[in-house]
This record gives C-alpha cells, sequence and structure tokens, in this order.
C-alpha cells in the first residue's frame, strides 16, 4: 500500500501530463494547469527543504569543531543574514508616505511658467525631470553636478506648459521612489480640479502614485518627499538586500566566474595532450574553434573563421544531435518505466 | 651536449604553470592599455539574430527573457543593451520576466538605467543611429519579475503566461490595466522573443517546452561555453539567431552600430584565446619531448 498508492498517482499524473498536448478541452487544461501550480510550488517548497537541509548538515559539524567548520559558519550566518534582508520588515503596520504636493501662489493669466520647488527630507537625494539626466535636491550652486556633495540650496526650477514627470529618488537603489506628473495648464487656474486628484493621491501608497496635479503659470507647487528604506527580497527590492547583493554576492559570483580564465588555461597546459588519434583530432578541431571565434583568427587567415563555421555547423550539430536524440530517447523510456510503475527508484529503498 | 639537454628537458618537465597564470594575466591586463582594435566582422549566426529583430515594427511586442545571473554579465550584458538599443529605437514594446532567482536586482538596475532611461547619452559622439527614448513603466515595457519552477513556469508562460504570473506585474499593477497586454495570453502571442540565458533554464528549455507549441519566432544570446548546445537549434530553425558570448556580441554591437564592451573586450578575448592555444601547444610540446627522452633513456642511449 505504501507503495502502490504513489505508484498509481506517478501513473495517472504522466499520463496525464502527456495527454495534455493531445487534449484542447478546456476542463482538461484547469486541472493540467492546477498540477503545474503544484509543480511550482514544489519547486518553491525546495529552497525551504534545502535550507533546513543545509542548517542540519552543516550545525552538527560546527558543534563538533570538525574540518574547516569555520567556513560552515560563515555560510550559515550568511544565509540567515540574506534570509533576514530578505523578509519586508517596512511594512510592518502598513507602508509609510514618502511624500506629498502642496500648490500655493496666484494663478497668472495667460501663458507662462509654474515654479516646482522641491522640500526633501533626504539631503542626498535625486530628482529626474522629463527623464532628463539627475540633478540634486539640494545642491551648492550646480544641481547637475551630482558628484559633489549636497549643498544647502533647495532645488527650484521653471517649468513651461505642458506635462511633466517628476521622480525624486535616492542616488542608491532600495528606497521608496516619489513619483508625481505635473501639467502646466497655459490658460485657467484649476485649484478645484487640483483639490480632488489630491485626494486621491493620499488614498494610494506614495511609491505608486503617479497622478496629473495640474497647476497654473505663476503658481508654484512644492514637492516634499521622505523617501523611506525599503526591506525585503521583491520587487522593489530593499536596501540592506541590494547592498549585500551588490557588495557580496555580486563580486563573489563575478569572481568565481572569472577564475574559469586562469583555469582554463592551467588546464589546457596540463591535460589536454594528444595521446592517440581520437585526442589529436579534438585538439585539432578545440585549437582551429578558438582561433577562428575571435578576430584574431580571422586577421591571420580569413580561412579560420570558416573551417570553425564548418565545425560548428557540421560535426558539432551532427553529434550534439545525436547525443539530444538518444537522451530523449532514453528519457522516453524512463518516463514509460515511472507511469507503468517499473521503474521505482523514486520512491525510496521502502 | 648530451647533458645540457638533459637540464633543459628536465627543467621543462617540472614547468612551474603559473607562469601560465601571469601569462593570461598579462593577456587580460595588456589590452587596456593597448588595445589592438582588429576588425569584427559579423558571421551568418548573428546577422541572422539581427535582421529577425531588425524585421520588427513600431507597435509590436516582444518578450524579453534574461535569465542570468552577475558572473555572466560580461558576456552577456553587451548584447542585451545592443538588442535593447535596437528594439527601443524601432519603439517595440518589451515585455521583461526571468527565471533566475539570482536576476531580479540586477534586472531592475538595469531597467532604470537602461529601459527608463537612455543607452545613447547625450553628446555620445561615438553613436550616429537613431537615439533611443526612455520608455515608461507598464506603458512601453512591463517587468512581470521572477518566476520559480523553472520548465514548470516557462511551460506556463507557453500555454498562459497571465496564470503564471498571477495576472499582474512585479510592481503589482493587474495585467488587465496595462495596455501592452493586451491579447497577450501566452507566448504565442509575441511577435518576437529574446533570450538572454546563461545557462539552465534558459534557451534550451524555451525551445523544448515553448517553441513547438506554437512556431515560435525565437532569437537569443548566450555564454560562449553554450554555443555549440544551441546550434543544432538554429540549424535546424527553431532559433532564428544566435549570439554566443563576447565575440559574436562585439558583432552584435557593429551591426546596431552602437560600440560597447563587448567590442572592448574583444581584444581580451584575442589574446586569451592565443594564451590558451599556446598552452595547449606547450603542454604537448613538454609532453612529446618527455616520451621521447624516456625511449631515448630506455634504449640505452644516453
Amino acid at each position: 500500500m505504501k507503495s502502490t498508492i504513489p505508484l498509481v498517482i506517478g501513473c495517472f499524473v504522466g499520463w496525464f501530463a502527456f495527454g495534455e498536448l493531445y487534449v484542447p478541452h478546456e476542463d482538461y487544461r484547469w486541472v493540467f494547469e492546477f498540477l503545474r501550480d503544484q509543480a511550482q510550488i514544489l519547486a518553491a517548497m525546495a529552497f525551504i527543504l534545502g535550507g533546513i537541509n543545509v542548517i542540519q548538515v552543516n550545525y552538527p559539524k560546527i558543534r563538533r569543531r570538525e574540518a574547516d567548520w569555520q567556513y560552515k559558519v560563515v555560510l550559515l550566518v550568511g544565509a540567515v543574514a540574506m534570509g533576514t534582508a530578505g523578509l519586508r520588515w517596512h511594512a510592518l503596520g502598513g507602508e509609510a508616505d514618502s511624500g506629498s504636493m502642496a500648490v500655493s501662489g496666484t494663478a497668472a493669466v495667460g501663458t507662462g511658467y509654474a515654479t516646482l520647488a522641491f522640500d526633501s527630507a533626504d539631503r542626498d537625494a535625486l530628482v529626474i525631470i522629463d527623464g532628463a539626466p539627475p540633478v540634486r535636491a539640494w545642491h551648492s550652486g550646480n544641481p547637475s553636478d551630482i558628484t559633489k556633495p549636497p549643498g544647502d540650496q533647495a532645488l527650484s526650477v521653471q517649468l513651461r506648459p505642458g506635462e511633466h514627470v517628476i521622480t525624486v529618488r535616492k542616488p542608491v537603489e532600495g528606497y521608496a521612489k516619489h513619483e508625481v506628473s505635473i501639467l502646466v495648464a497655459d490658460n485657467e487656474p484649476t485649484s478645484a480640479k487640483y483639490e480632488i486628484l489630491k485626494r486621491w493621491v493620499e488614498l494610494l501608497p506614495a511609491a505608486a502614485a503617479v497622478l496629473p496635479i495640474n497647476v497654473a503659470p505663476g503658481q508654484v507647487v512644492t514637492v516634499s518627499t521622505d523617501l523611506v528604506m525599503y526591506w525585503g527580497a521583491g520587487s522593489p527590492h530593499g536596501r540592506v538586500f541590494t547592498w549585500m547583493y551588490d557588495h557580496i554576492f555580486f563580486p563573489c559570483n563575478a569572481t568565481m566566474f572569472a577564475l574559469l580564465a586562469f583555469f582554463i588555461a592551467s588546464a589546457a597546459f596540463r591535460a589536454f595532450r594528444a595521446r592517440n588519434t581520437e585526442s589529436a583530432l579534438l585538439l585539432g578541431a578545440a585549437i582551429l574553434v578558438m582561433i577562428g571565434l575571435v578576430p584574431i583568427g580571422r586577421a591571420m587567415s580569413p580561412i579560420f573563421p570558416e573551417i570553425e563555421e564548418w565545425i560548428m555547423d557540421t560535426l558539432n550539430t551532427t553529434g550534439r544531435r545525436a547525443i539530444m536524440m538518444g537522451a530523449a530517447l532514453g528519457a522516453i523510456a524512463t518516463g514509460l518505466r515511472v507511469i507503468l510503475g517499473i521503474e521505482r527508484s523514486h520512491l525510496g529503498s521502502d | 651536449m648530451a647533458a645540457e639537454q638533459k637540464d633543459w628537458l628536465q627543467k621543462l618537465q617540472t614547468f612551474d604553470r603559473r607562469w601560465i597564470f601571469l601569462a593570461m594575466g598579462v593577456a587580460i591586463i595588456a589590452p587596456l592599455f593597448a588595445p589592438l582594435n582588429l576588425p569584427v566582422a559579423p558571421s551568418a549566426m548573428v546577422k541572422s539574430a539581427y535582421y529577425t529583430v531588425e524585421d520588427l515594427k513600431e507597435g509590436d511586442r516582444v518578450l524579453l527573457s534574461l535569465d542570468m545571473d552577475p558572473a555572466s554579465t560580461p558576456e552577456l550584458e553587451p548584447y542585451y543593451r545592443a538588442v535593447l538599443l535596437q528594439l527601443k529605437r524601432k519603439k517595440v514594446k518589451i515585455v521583461i520576466a526571468t527565471t533566475w532567482y539570482a536576476a531580479p536586482p540586477l534586472v531592475e538596475r538595469w531597467l532604470s538605467s537602461t529601459v527608463e532611461g537612455r543607452i545613447i547619452k547625450q553628446g555620445d559622439s561615438s553613436y550616429h543611429g537613431i537615439p533611443d527614448d526612455p520608455y515608461v513603466k507598464n506603458e512601453d515595457y512591463v517587468w512581470l519579475g521572477f518566476r520559480e519552477g523553472r520548465e514548470a513556469t516557462i511551460n506556463g508562460m507557453a500555454t498562459d503566461i497571465r496564470g503564471t504570473f498571477d495576472n499582474q506585474a512585479a510592481d503589482g499593477t493587474p495585467l488587465d490595466d496595462i495596455e501592452i497586454m493586451n491579447g497577450i495570453e501566452s507566448l504565442a502571442d509575441f511577435d518576437l522573443i529574446v533570450m538572454v540565458s546563461a545557462g539552465y533554464p534558459g534557451i534550451k528549455e524555451y525551445i523544448q517546452q515553448a517553441q513547438g507549441r506554437g512556431n515560435l519566432r525565437m532569437v537569443g544570446a548566450c555564454t560562449a561555453v553554450s554555443v555549440p548546445e544551441y546550434t543544432p537549434y538554429y540549424n535546424s530553425g527553431q532559433l532564428l539567431g544566435l549570439v554566443g558570448g563576447m565575440s559574436k556580441a562585439a558583432e552584435y554591437e557593429k551591426l546596431v552600430g552602437k560600440i560597447g564592451t563587448a567590442t572592448q573586450g574583444t581584444d581580451v578575448l584575442n589574446l586569451g584565446h592565443v594564451v590558451v592555444i599556446s598552452a595547449i601547444l606547450f603542454g604537448n610540446f613538454i609532453f612529446f619531448a618527455g616520451q621521447r627522452r624516456r625511449r631515448t633513456l630506455r634504449s640505452g642511449k644516453v
């Protein structure tokens, strides 16, 4: 019974997935999509299982002070730190408001400019107007020079009639963004319309508020921001998670890959020997492909890229197809064995 | 004379491989100071990838699948930037997704700098083509985010992309509210699928799980090591173009008309390949010289 039920489930699911390609019925598809969702959930659960397994394997070794136990401490601390940074702590108790807008002044009659003033609680905040390069919200004379530290002067710019998209953000990832669309009207003051839109803004999380604010020439629109720091590993990613990704994961990951160049050179020197005819052929093909792939090969002779293409298109494709078809037939055979209950190794030894 | 030769051969037998590391280090660093600037000539596979994208019309919708991690950025980022410039200047609508858990922070940074920002900076004298305009989120492009499940996710996208991503973009906007997602139910509804793939899951899984269902139009970029694996798919017509590794990305940059890091890095590849080939030849020379010496010793001539 212990093995019969899993065998029956395996058989049913196997045949069902196979039939999906041939049965276009809506109900059949619904069941298939349900099963596929389960596969996605199982794949996600594998991460949790993997996490538990990492602790089960490494913690006893640390406790017993086995060889290289220090590295295992780094592993577990790293995993816990990344997991902690991945939770959305800032969302506990609701998302914080990261900005607001206010319109003041008397509207001028006719065409002209409105003034956009910034009042940012963050000294290092950057302002992007209509996708142009960022400028400093606080500057010391030249807001465009973002290489200089922030100054004491608040940014104030003139807006011509038309629609403008204003974004206030921090120079680094992991904080809320404040985004607003401002429409400078070129005739009548539109304060009443603004009041309605302002209430809409208050109902929405500030980071997601992209609503047009109507301003008339002569008026001043003040954008106040206090950009909250995000946590978590979702969209958008939190500051701590991003920092760990940028400063630990990214360089370590890139370094490991970059070292391959040295390993390959060393392995080529030590192991790649023409010991017999087959290895000599392999070696010759490898050298020709390598030299034909890079511009220096073409510079030496235009025949090298042609040889490389011929090897890849003819010899490689032929060999690869044979391997792929063999593997596919093997996979079909294994699949059939599982579906028919002949193959039972996946059920364990009991 | 014989003793001198013996010394020389013995020294070679114990050759310190750290010299190889040094040579590779020099091959990587030297071109940064003295570029070779050898001409780059686009190959057939790269041209095919380029012209497939070039055939798109304004308003067409493309799925851009960025299945990669930071380790593969030197090889794949140049292609991503070049193809994105090509898509943006054709004013194609882009839907972006990933099946790699390590990709989202990297992709989101790219979205803000290259999709919402401009790839061609003002005053860039090296570029003479049509400049790109910033794209607006959920109007010109959609970021669907990451879904775990590998083949199951790709299979889900092939039949019901909305259900696979819970009918919402990564920022929580319902897909029903995003105009460019109108009529997009599965991968078959895209005019083209562009895959930037560092391994598993990637190009191969897209072809196996999705391509055959609707005869989808697909082009891709992969790391150089994966080229032999994916070339049969190009030859069979399942993949309309393939850009493999940094040297092919440099060819793509040339076609797009924007010189980037792949072209700059090609010099490193040139010298790096020369070092690897030299190491192979040198290793074999030592191997055969040693064999000959051992045979001579056995025959008692020394």
